[in-house]
């Protein structure tokens, strides 16, 4: 489940990165030729089931192109594969005498080889489960890079009655995001509660903001303060339909309730779903959304605001990042360069150190108005690079919680043999400061944590926080 | 673990990987070719002679959609109707700035940017409607186009006894000329590849239309002569998509006919009867990567056809094929032939007008043609490509 979780969110972060990520120099061409991976072109064919083939494809792909390829221990990738393997075997009653893990010498090439023999006598014992053992052999290898931008996208099905406007799931919000529930969620604090109705099941069963989920499917969301795996059945993707029940409490009323979810699609108001969305707060303050550095965010954030300052003199600007899932590292450069000019706002860097500085595009006009960023656990990737820019060259103020702790490095997707997409970073990222920003996110210069009484009651501390610091 | 493609996170899926993909210019696999010069449209096919005049309406009920400091929503109609008039100017297909906006907007280079001003129509410019009890056809084009890239089919029509109410959705388009000298640029562009934006542009294109349907009677002295029990839409594209919201929005439009565009309006779960056609380039068949299509089919009830033209592409039923000449731009090896795209363009969505507008028997609808053998019938008698 927990792999399942990362995924959700972070393939956008991928499909995002990988419009900017420049192609890996050839220098870096395969030892194995032949198995190596190109970058896609044109629209994807029907995929295909995974083979073995595909497997031998995208472990050569990895470690000719992932960032650290060249040093990681490729037998850390065949043993987790092995391990998947034999465990799906065992899942489905069928464990064969022949699921040994073969030994394997440091040598890459004859790794694989010895692999691949052991997992064909395994295959060929079970022909009937085949493509359900190469999935989960795959999706371990990738998983072992334990990279929350190395994904494989396959099997992309969307419901056949969906509408681009209707999301999946519950309908709902909770203070626990999707990347925390699905990855990492050592940073997640209780109480459980739901931040935002979005319709669906959660609507119709009359949900608010700040209600306190005390359990899921009867399981308690945190025990002695830390998240358990019960959480992410709040974020199920289709086709998981299996329904919900949360136990509930609305502090306000006492009220203790029981209610069941069904995972479905839910429609969405189209305008809430734009990237970019603004208006002026208290006749003086420019206040932006961005949901995610989109091709042309920026220039769409820079129209926004002359828009608002038309006609009037401005005394900040906040920039609201607290739902943005990333995106276009250039993009993120761009907007950074409407704060601050000569500056480096982050680093790419090749798993030896040589590192390629990402700087600011002093074309674009300063706008010289005070910012103060809102940012939270919803904000990964190129969210996080504009977040540690802003600390680091101080170029305006962060308000709220610390960051999503996800940006590898900026993602380039490989087509694999059976039309499927395999997406990693070629170089990782570093801070302005050459930090390590993934996994350990960007801290605000000002904590202000949601609470489920200022959900209940549609208060947005942070965004007043925001307010008092432009006006002091 | 079927789910990495995860639809929890749908909407910033769909938002980054569209993010990727800008839209592409008319015809771009199209190599350069030295230009043809300006291009004659095809003659129309009916008996009687087009006149064409413009109209500028203001909805002051509700601001405009894309330009946040616009508080009314401004229309451009293009109206082309049968005349008695064979004489007189031709009407423009489009002015040189229209042209430069269009083609700047449009990333097409190497020919002067007034080369589709130069395009001849057919149709006399403000003459004198006539004929009685005619039914109505409203044209949407394609997003980023002006609704004179469907002059050829609009025309056609025109000729064959409809009157034809062709909007400008400004804003949507990389030109639209407003009145004073004005120019609406494409400020939807702007957000094309956000979640939702399909859903929102039919929105407010059906509010478009109802909106010029109510309003045709007291802004044109032709209107008398239009049967309003008798109206229909067709679109290209996004257009094509509209006409499906309208015809669920506006129970005045009694049958719609989308070319090529994927649809984003609900229908109704219990279904919808009124006659609809889809006509689309083969990136349409059922099973394939847009999923609109096979979705509505089932919830359309009443009369409905699904038709692919093999070789076609997205701007088949538009007058672009016929304009890549001038434009330098060599089509596709294998792509249908400009001349008999429009040809099939305008006798199908002819043939759909007749039998429902004017309750004409058309056999050409009821099975494959061996005069037109590029028209496949869907699902049935079309394989996924």
């Amino acid at each position: 489940m927990t792999a399942v979780r990362t995924a959700a969110a972070g393939l956008a972060l991928l499909l995002a990165a990988a419009c900017t990520a420049p192609t890996p120099p050839r220098s870096q061409a395969s030892a194995a030729a032949g198995t190596a991976c190109a970058r896609p072109s044109g629209s994807l064919g029907a995929e295909t089931p995974t083979t073995v083939d595909v497997i031998e494809q995208a472990y050569f792909c990895i470690l000719d192109r992932y960032h650290a390829g060249a040093v990681l221990d490729a037998r850390s990738l065949l043993a987790a594969g092995f391990l998947a393997l034999t465990q799906e075997l065992n899942r489905n009653g069928r464990d064969v005498p022949e699921a040994i893990m073969p030994a394997l010498t440091g040598d890459r090439k004859a790794d694989w080889a010895a692999f691949e023999t052991a997992y064909r006598k395994v295959t060929d014992r079970v022909p009937d489960l085949r493509d359900k053992l190469a999935v989960t052999t795959l999706e371990a290898i990738v998983a072992a890079l334990g990279d929350d931008h190395a994904r494989w996208a396959h099997d992309a099905g969307r419901p056949p009655d969906s509408y681009d406007v209707d999301g999946y799931g519950l309908g709902l919000q909770v203070s626990v995001t999707s990347l925390q529930a699905g990855g990492d969620p050592g940073a997640a604090i209780p109480p459980l509660f739901v931040t935002a109705v979005q319709g669906g099941a959660a609507q119709a069963a009359g949900l608010r903001p700040g209600d306190i989920i005390e359990a899921v499917n009867d399981s308690a969301p945190f025990i002695d303060g830390r998240a358990t795996p019960a959480v992410a059945a709040l974020y199920p993707d289709y086709p998981e339909a299996r329904p919900v029940e949360l136990r509930l409490l609305r502090q306000a009323t006492g009220r203790r309730w029981s209610v069941t979810l069904t995972p479905g699609l839910f429609p969405q108001d189209p305008a809430a779903l734009r990237v970019v969305q603004s208006k002026l707060l208290e006749d003086d303050v420019a206040y932006v959304r961005l949901r995610g550095f989109a091709s042309d965010a920026a220039n769409r954030v820079f129209k926004a605001i002359a828009r608002l300052r038309t006609g009037r003199t401005l005394s900040g600007v906040v920039l609201d990042l607290r739902d943005n899932g990333g995106g276009s590292p250039a993009e993120t450069t761009r907007l950074l360069s409407a704060f601050g000019h000569g500056k480096v706002t982050a680093y790419q860097c090749t798993v030896d150190g040589e590192c390629e500085a990402m700087r600011t595009d002093d074309t674009v006009e300063l706008l010289g108005l005070p910012l103060v960023v809102l940012i939270g656990p919803g904000c990964p990737s190129a969210c996080e690079h504009f977040s540690a820019a802003v600390k680091d060259l101080r170029l305006g103020q962060l308000v709220g919680t610390r960051t999503a702790g996800a940006v590898s490095g900026p993602a380039s997707s490989y087509l694999l043999s059976n039309n499927t997409l395999l997406g990693f970073p070629s170089k990782h990222h570093l801070g302005p400061n050459r930090e390590v920003i993934d996994r350990i996110g960007v801290p605000p210069d000002h904590h202000v944590p949601p609470t489920a009484e200022d959900a209940a009651a549609g208060r947005d501390p942070a965004l007043a926080k925001a307010l008092t610091l432009l006006h002091k | 673990m079927r789910q990495l493609l995860a639809v929890a996170a749908a909407g910033l899926t769909v938002l980054a990987a569209s993010a990727c993909t800008a839209p592409a210019p008319p015809r771009p696999a199209g190599a350069a070719a030295t230009p043809t010069g300006p291009v004659t449209l095809p003659a129309p096919t009916g008996p009687h002679p087009v006149g064409t005049t413009v109209l500028y309406l203001k909805d002051t009920s509700r601001p405009d959609p894309w330009n946040l400091d616009a508080d009314a929503r401004e229309l451009k109609v293009t109206l082309w109707y049968p005349t008695e008039q064979r004489d007189g100017q031709r009407a423009p297909y489009m002015t040189p700035k229209e042209s430069e906006l269009l083609l700047k907007g449009s990333k097409i280079v190497g020919v002067p940017y007034d080369t589709l001003s130069k395009t001849r129509t057919h149709a006399v410019k403000d003459a004198a409607p006539s004929g009685r009890g005619l039914p109505l056809v409203v044209l949407s084009p394609g997003f980023t186009k002006p609704v004179s890239t469907l002059t050829s089919l609009a025309e056609d029509l025109a000729s064959r006894g409809y009157v034809v109410v062709g909007i400008d959705h400004p804003y949507e388009s990389y030109v639209t000329a407003l009145p004073d000298g004005r120019f609406a640029e494409c400020i939807a562009c702007d957000s094309d590849s956000d979640p939702g934006f399909g859903t929102g542009v039919v929105q407010g294109r059906a509010a478009d239309v109802s909106f010029v349907l109510d309003r045709l009677p007291s802004e044109w002295d032709g209107s008398g002569r239009i049967d309003r029990s008798r109206i229909a839409m067709a679109g290209q594209s996004i257009g094509g998509a509209s006409a499906m919201a309208t015809l669920i929005k506006d129970s005045r439009v009694r049958a719609g006919i989308d070319m090529d565009g994927t649809t984003y309006a609900r229908i109704p779960k219990g279904g919808f009867t009124r006659p609809f056609m889809f006509i689309g380039s083969p990136q349409h068949v059922p099973g394939g990567r847009d999923i609109s299509w096979d979705r509505d089919w089932k919830l359309l009830t009443g009369w409905k056809r699904w038709l692919v033209l093999t070789g076609a592409d997205h701007q088949s039923s538009t007058d672009l094929p016929l304009l890549a000449g001038a434009l330098g731009i060599t089509p596709a090896y294998g792509a249908l032939d400009a001349k008999r795209a429009a040809e099939l363009t305008r006798t199908y969505v002819a043939a759909f007008l007749d039998r429902h507008l004017k309750s004409q028997p058309q056999p050409l609808l009821d099975e494959p043609s061996a005069d037109h053998p590029e028209v496949k019938f869907c699902p049935e008698a079309c394989g996924r490509s």
